[in-house]
């Protein structure tokens, strides 16, 4: 066990660190202790983030949850900077759920854009606090002590203190008010490329992921869910299974009515996982589909588009858009339609839970342990301080493992057993019940002038909104849930918002990107075809678009908008020859405060469609770590690619029509476009959201490169669906 | 009777039911963890594994089918975690969540054994079956292609 020697001190009131809009505890517990690292016996904690032992080593928390974004690396990095570690001496770990760490839900691209200060200045205070100690131990001023690499140096002589030796009298310290923080010019890891802190452990296979976690008396559970939302388990006849090798029980679990819980089904527990999934076959299960019973996707998207088609629920409405639409040279309208997509980790959701009498400890891949907290509070009716949360590596989550009702189930099968139950869905399951990004329709109409200004611009959205999950009798979008179009920087001067009725026949849920992937498909695809309606190349149309918005509220937004749309034009060198059945297609789109533009480069070739090159230029601010920062935008190229053209979740009587990769296809290597160019503005702002933003401008890219290779006009996603 | 197989070079006894998947074998009886599932059809390539050197889908692979053989993971490719393949995956940080990567990397190392020297259109080809949904393909093709020689060229 470690000895803190910390004494319980407020960080809530550190006017520096509450300055980040944040409340940072301070831990002051043996309970955060690295159980069974004897490195950790002497350690001691400056803050919740930084734990330095006597021989200097040093060990960096991460309170956000690590799914292959890289933030494990990226906010210790910034850290280790103000602290002025040394990098070497640095292993990271993984804090537990726990508010000492602040927020830890990690989600919306906010990780950096909420956590890069207040890291800072949890590196910064220790700092300081390493300097005075010096300052102390030698009798002199601070002012004559500063901290180098992971030593404090006395100015005045060549005197120097390790880390390690100052850390305990450091501790003792009052933490400062205001740290000071380096400026850019003087950063050192901030803004390098520094390798991932867990590169080794993954090629050799000793990064453990939820799904990895083996405990003394473990057993393995299997589980078939209810196949349609609010539906239940009639009856079921588990004798055969229960007599089958290795089977522990056969226990229905039934629905749980939290946005968190489970859907219901029937699992079996068994020594190994094969022998639960084979009993868990012979369970004869009769399932109440319930009043969803009837979800028929296409059909409802059908419904959707009908629907936009006609006048809707006004949200959002300036200027006078009858006047303008009367007065326009040119009118034009489309329709634009996106399916049901499920998130597809390549690790299924998986947990591991042992309820036992006075407490609960969960292994959990997730992006929100104290969602799990309150949810297993909530369905095991504890304290959800009493739910011990390790927060495990996920194997990809893209928004889905924010919901944790796979950590509800195992939970409900370790209550029933009296052992650590391991619980990992099958890939079926996983396509089956998952929390599903809306299918969406869309209607624009707009009027141009005889110069080819947009003069009018009415926008009708209708999607089973993420808010349906929290509150079922959510009908359709919210004035919020449309401020990406309200707001858009084009600043449209005479406009009017429009949401359809579209109430959710399954579970809707964040998918990376979320509204932005349609909302950044239609406003971009349409202004393509307005572009050919005024005879205009599209890059110069979009140009004229925002020269238009004169906004003053919306001034940066079209200044940072136009920033990458013309670096991406001019680093893809738009307008340049192409062979024939090719083409280029442009984008842009800001989602969670980034800004992003694309150029794609295809070529068709009858139903064959390639894609040679992406030009992405990006807008976050200052970017943290450029490589890692790299990796997000060409993973969000490919996972456009995919829903771009082929991911699309069926459902026909209630049910997922999916079911494993044949028939949901994602994205195979020989497809991934070989040349992906990433490009950053770099700029000192204040940094933001990257793991979503380069999901939306890749599909709209390529439906205009598609087009400019073809003539014809992409308006439905995904533009290659399978037949399921 | 338990039938022998030998596991990164270790001898074992397998005493159990024969059609039980290599992978679920692997991960939960020896705790071999590395070697991950996917969706259990052959479709992901997340538990590939060497069967006598060849790479093979240990989810569809009943573990009768390896007794008597060689069985290596991706914690036995090396010692140390020095293969070529492993060193240039880290040289070109591929990872980013890293669950896909074990067999992405068991993949590559089999192809190479049969295909030194590949080109680009031989690395697509061989690599199809490997889904990473995280998106890592191109730095997974320029790590092979290092190490294969025909192409240094840095990713990223």
């Amino acid at each position: 066990m470690s000895v803190h020697i910390v004494t319980r001190r407020d960080f809530l009131k550190s006017s520096g660190l509450a300055a980040g809009g944040l409340t940072l505890g301070i831990g002051f517990g043996a309970g955060t202790a690295l159980a069974g690292d004897a490195s950790a016996a002497s350690e001691t904690e400056l803050n919740a983030f930084v734990h330095i032992a006597p021989n200097g080593d040093t060990v960096l928390y991460c309170g956000r949850c690590e799914m292959g974004q890289g933030i494990s690396t990226a906010l210790p990095a910034a850290v280790a900077d103000e602290l002025e570690a040394d990098w070497s001496r640095v292993t990271v770990l993984q804090g537990d759920g726990d508010e000492k760490y602040g927020p830890q839900g990690t989600g919306g691209s906010k990780s950096i854009n909420v956590m890069f200060t207040p890291m800072r200045e949890a590196g910064a205070t220790a700092q300081a606090m390493l300097v005075t100690a010096a300052a102390n131990r030698w009798g002199v001023a601070t002012e004559r002590c500063y901290a180098d690499n992971h030593v404090v140096r006395n100015r005045d002589d060549e005197r120097t203190l390790g880390y390690g030796e100052l850390a305990a009298d450091a501790a003792k310290l009052d933490i400062p008010e205001t740290p000071k923080l380096k400026t850019p010019d003087q950063f050192r890891y901030i803004g390098q490329p520094i390798p991932r802190h867990d590169m080794a452990d993954v090629v050799t296979g000793r990064r453990t992921y939820g799904a990895d976690t083996r405990l003394p008396g473990m057993k393995y559970a299997a589980i078939r869910h209810v196949p349609v939302m609010g539906g239940s388990v009639k009856s079921f006849d588990a004798a055969e299974a229960k007599a089958m090798p290795g089977v522990v029980d056969v226990i229905h679990i039934p629905r749980f009515e939290n946005a968190y819980g489970s859907l219901g089904g029937i699992a079996v527990v068994a020594d190994t996982t094969w022998q639960a999934k084979n009993a868990l076959e012979k369970v004869q299960v009769e399932f109440e589909p319930g009043p969803h019973g009837s979800y028929d996707s296409k059909a409802y998207k059908a419904e959707l588009v009908s629907r936009v088609e006609q006048s809707c629920e006004k949200v959002h409405e300036r200027g006078n858009l009858a006047a303008a639409f009367e007065a326009a040279e040119t009118r034009h309208g489309a329709t634009y339609t996106g399916g049901h997509l499920s998130h597809s980790p390549m690790e299924p959701m998986a947990s591991t839970v042992w309820v036992r009498e006075d407490d609960v400890e969960v292994w959990a891949s997730t992006q929100d342990p104290a969602g799990i907290q309150r949810t297993l509070g909530a369905y095991l009716e504890r304290d959800p301080k009493s739910v011990i949360v390790h927060v495990m590596m996920a194997g990809g989550a893209f928004g889905r493992k924010f919901k944790c009702d796979y950590v509800q189930e195992a939970a409900a099968l370790s209550k029933a057993v009296g052992a650590p139950v391991h619980l990992t869905w099958s890939r079926e399951e996983d396509t089956r019940t998952g929390y599903y990004h809306s299918l969406s329709a869309q209607r624009i109409e707009a009027s141009l002038d005889a110069d080819g200004n947009v003069t009018g611009w009415l926008h009708r959205a209708a999607f089973p909104a993420i808010r349906t999950t929290f509150d079922p009798s959510v009908e359709r979008p919210s004035e919020g849930d449309l401020d990406a179009v309200s707001g858009h920087p084009y600043g449209i001067a005479n406009m009017q918002v429009e949401s359809g009725l579209s109430p959710a026949h399954t579970r809707i849920g964040w998918y990376r990107a979320v509204y932005a992937i349609f909302y950044g498909y239609a406003i971009n695809v349409f202004t393509h075809e307005l572009a050919e309606k005024a005879n205009k190349d599209p890059l110069d149309f979009y140009r004229q678009i925002y020269a238009n918005s004169t906004n003053p509220e919306q001034a940066e937004q079209v200044k940072r908008s136009l920033g990458v749309l013309n670096l991406a034009a001019e680093k893809a060198g738009w307008g340049r020859e192409v062979p024939e059945g090719h083409g280029l297609g442009i984008a842009v789109h800001h989602s969670f405060e980034s800004y992003l533009a694309m150029v794609v480069h295809a070529e068709v070739d009858g139903e064959d469609i390639k894609v040679h090159r992406v030009d992405c230029a990006v807008d976050c601010g200052l970017v943290l770590n450029p490589d890692q920062a790299t990796a997000q935008m060409e993973g969000a190229v490919m996972m456009g690619m995919s829903l771009a053209l082929y991911t699309e979740v069926t459902f026909r009587d209630g049910a997922v029509v999916n079911s494993n990769f044949h028939d949901y296809p994602v994205l195979r290597a020989q497809e991934a476009p070989p040349e992906i160019n990433v490009y950053f503005t770099n700029t000192d702002a204040r940094p933001t959201g990257l793991g979503e933003p380069g999901v939306p401008t890749f599909a709209p890219a390529l439906s205009g490169a598609i087009f400019a290779a073809t003539g014809v006009r992409h308006r439905d996603l995904p533009i290659k669906p399978m037949t399921v | 009777m338990p039938e022998s197989l030998t596991v990164n070079g270790q001898p074992r006894e397998f005493d159990g039911d024969g059609d039980m998947p290599l992978l679920w074998y692997l991960r939960e009886i020896l705790d071999l963890t590395g070697t991950k599932f996917g969706c259990g059809m052959g479709l992901c390539g997340a538990c590939t594994v060497h069967l006598d050197g060849q790479a093979i889908r240990s989810c569809l692979t009943p573990v009768s089918t390896a007794f008597g053989r060689e069985i290596t993971t991706i914690e036995g490719l090396s010692a140390d975690g020095s293969h070529p393949l492993q060193l240039a995956w880290i040289r070109h940080r591929v990872p980013q969540c890293g669950y896909c990567q074990a067999g992405q990397i068991m993949s590559a190392a089999s192809f190479l054994d049969s295909n030194p020297k590949p080109d680009r259109d031989a690395v697509d080809q061989a690599m199809q079956g490997n889904i990473c949904r995280c998106g890592t393909y191109n730095r997974i093709k320029a790590a092979i292609l290092d190490v294969a020689g025909g192409d240094t060229e840095e990713t990223a």
